[in-house]
């Protein structure tokens, strides 16, 4: 038995591969809605189940709780409160980040859901659960009908 | 209805990386020990083969192609289930159930070292639309729910750490883990926040392993073994794929799964009838939130109960004495067999010096991970 042990997989005999795929992923009647809204007008939508009387954020064609097929957009603003958040230390590959980023669940007055973002122009010591959010856009040249079309959402006055 | 079984196990790994097998050896050295186990033949006395496999983290599409030959399962009826092990139990049991099969066999493994940007894989399971353009490391959806967990608990950043010295300490006795350690309170709260109020050591470390197992109708288990551990009932459930309606304090997938495996298996007071549990801990939180879930105690209080010890080895709640997934090391797909493989050798007096005296209810609980709100549920027992 060797007293060395090998940890890294890539000094045993192997062979490297990987598996390439592309996509595109459709964005369906409800995510045209949403990202159209959001890139020509600057304005967050959801959809409204008549039947459990909620506006589900970001906009689906059905209601989760029901099933009932969702046809009325709604505007539910561009302000919002911190569900929950992280500030998240290390990327993807394990290496610190430069800078910290905060990632947060935020949630509107008129809307069930919400939207994942990241929290900006803020101190990662002073974010708090309930926090009173609003959205920054990019300007309209710049948008691409992408959740990245909002650069973050930073704390109201 | 017959009731089932299990009456065979066998475990190789786990181990921060296993270098030296194939996965496809793996599968293999586990197989041959379960079959020895078990006293079976696999080319004669199964009726079906059963692997839980995603493609993805094995790095082949249609994955399950690959598995009948390590097995002993050429030209003989075999299907993956794309899901944890446990899920794979509950569909072992349900063709048991039916009457038409007798001897199942049920197997998950993790080649996690083969999978060199787990973390990336991780990150496609999340909205490509919605949450991937964002970036960033996946498991800040981790740090997002336990954040939103202690807020509405107040369960304590201590309570979170303490789950992490129990579960590192309990695997020292585990031949089966990889992570074992006795560790300090403090060693814990001071590893690197990253992501708050997530920390380093509350996360659990990936490793290799395999779990195979024989199931048998109650007439085939006792003509095999007469140490069977009854499957009692299973329960599982999917609550939503969205990250913006899902539930961010409490797990509800796991906790109608839990009300489903025990209404089969007819228990009542799970906190009282359960004599061991082993329950999902991919990060610590998970544990509390987890016990919480499963009724094993009331919202809220399952940290106050890991701080008091109740949940220790040789409390009167053992939870995780397997070293859960923090100890043995995170099994992917087969993590929920980790937790199955330890109630089976508990329920049948072989855990060595983690025993738990007079074990006759054990409860194995898997969650799928990040991004997932998968829950299954499973309740063992040696009476039938």
């Amino acid at each position: 038995m060797s007293l060395d042990k090998i940890t890294n997989p890539l000094h045993i005999r192997h062979w490297l591969g990987d598996m390439e795929a592309d996509y595109i992923y459709t964005l369906g009647i409800a995510g045209e809605h949403f990202f159209k809204e959001i890139k020509e007008n600057g304005r967050i939508m959801g959809a409204k189940c008549p039947r459990c009387n909620v506006v589900i954020v970001p906009p689906r064609m059905y209601c989760e709780k029901c099933f009932a097929k969702l046809e009325e957009w709604v505007d539910v603003g561009t302000k919002g409160t911190i569900h929950t958040f992280t500030v998240a230390t290390i990327d993807v590959d394990g290496k610190k980040l430069k800078e910290p980023v905060i990632f947060a669940l935020v949630k509107f007055e008129r809307g069930c859901g919400g939207l994942i973002h990241k929290i900006g122009e803020t101190k990662t010591k002073e974010v708090k659960i309930g926090m009173n959010v609003e959205a920054v856009f990019k300007p309209s040249f710049e948008r691409k009908a992408s959740i990245n079309d909002i650069k973050y959402f930073k704390p109201t006055e | 209805m017959s009731e089932v079984a299990i009456v065979g196990v066998g475990c190789v790994g786990f181990q921060p990386i296993l270098p030296e097998l194939s996965y496809k050896e793996l599968m293999y050295e586990a197989a041959v020990k379960a079959y020895e186990d078990a006293g079976v033949d696999p080319r004669k006395d199964v009726d079906v083969f059963i692997t839980c496999a995603e493609d993805y983290l094995e790095g082949f599409s249609i994955f399950d192609e690959f598995v009948p030959d390590q097995l002993g399962a050429v030209l003989r009826p075999l299907f993956t289930v794309s899901g944890d092990g446990l899920l794979g139990l509950a569909n072992a049991y349900m063709l048991i159930k039916t009457g038409h099969f007798d001897t199942v066999v049920l197997e998950a493994h993790s080649k996690a070292s083969d999978l060199l940007t787990l973390m990336d894989v991780i990150a496609f399971a999340l909205d490509p639309v919605l949450n991937r353009p964002l970036g960033g490391h996946p498991y800040y959806v981790a740090g997002m729910e336990m954040n939103r967990y202690l807020h509405d608990t107040c369960a304590t950043v201590e309570q979170c750490a303490q789950v992490v010295v129990k579960n590192r300490k309990n695997a020292c006795g585990n031949p089966y883990a990889a992570y074992g350690a006795n560790m300090t309170l403090d060693q814990v709260l001071c590893s690197d926040m990253y992501f708050y109020p997530l920390k380093k050591l509350e996360i659990s470390t990936p490793a290799d392993g395999c779990v195979v197992m024989v199931l048998a109708s109650e007439k085939v288990a006792e003509k095999l073994t007469d140490k069977p551990v009854w499957v009692k009932g299973v329960g599982w459930c999917t609550e939503t794929p969205n990250l913006e309606t899902k539930d961010w304090s409490k797990s509800v997938d796991t906790r109608l799964a839990a009300e489903m495996a025990y209404k089969t298996a007819k228990i009542h007071n799970p906190r009282k009838e359960v004599d061991l549990a082993e329950v999902n801990d991919l990060f610590a939180y998970k544990e509390l939130q987890h016990m919480e879930a499963l009724k094993l105690c009331a919202c809220g209080e399952a940290g106050k109960l890991t701080e008091e010890g109740v949940t220790a080895r040789n409390g009167e709640l053992p939870v995780n004495p397997s070293g859960g997934l923090l100890g043995m090391g995170y099994g992917l797909e087969a993590s929920g067999m980790e937790k199955l493989l330890e109630v089976v050798l508990q329920l049948r007096s072989e855990a060595g010096r983690r025993q738990i005296r007079d074990a006759e209810i054990g409860l194995a609980h898997a969650w799928r991970g990040i991004p997932t709100t998968t829950g299954i549920v499973a309740v063992l027992s040696n009476n039938k």
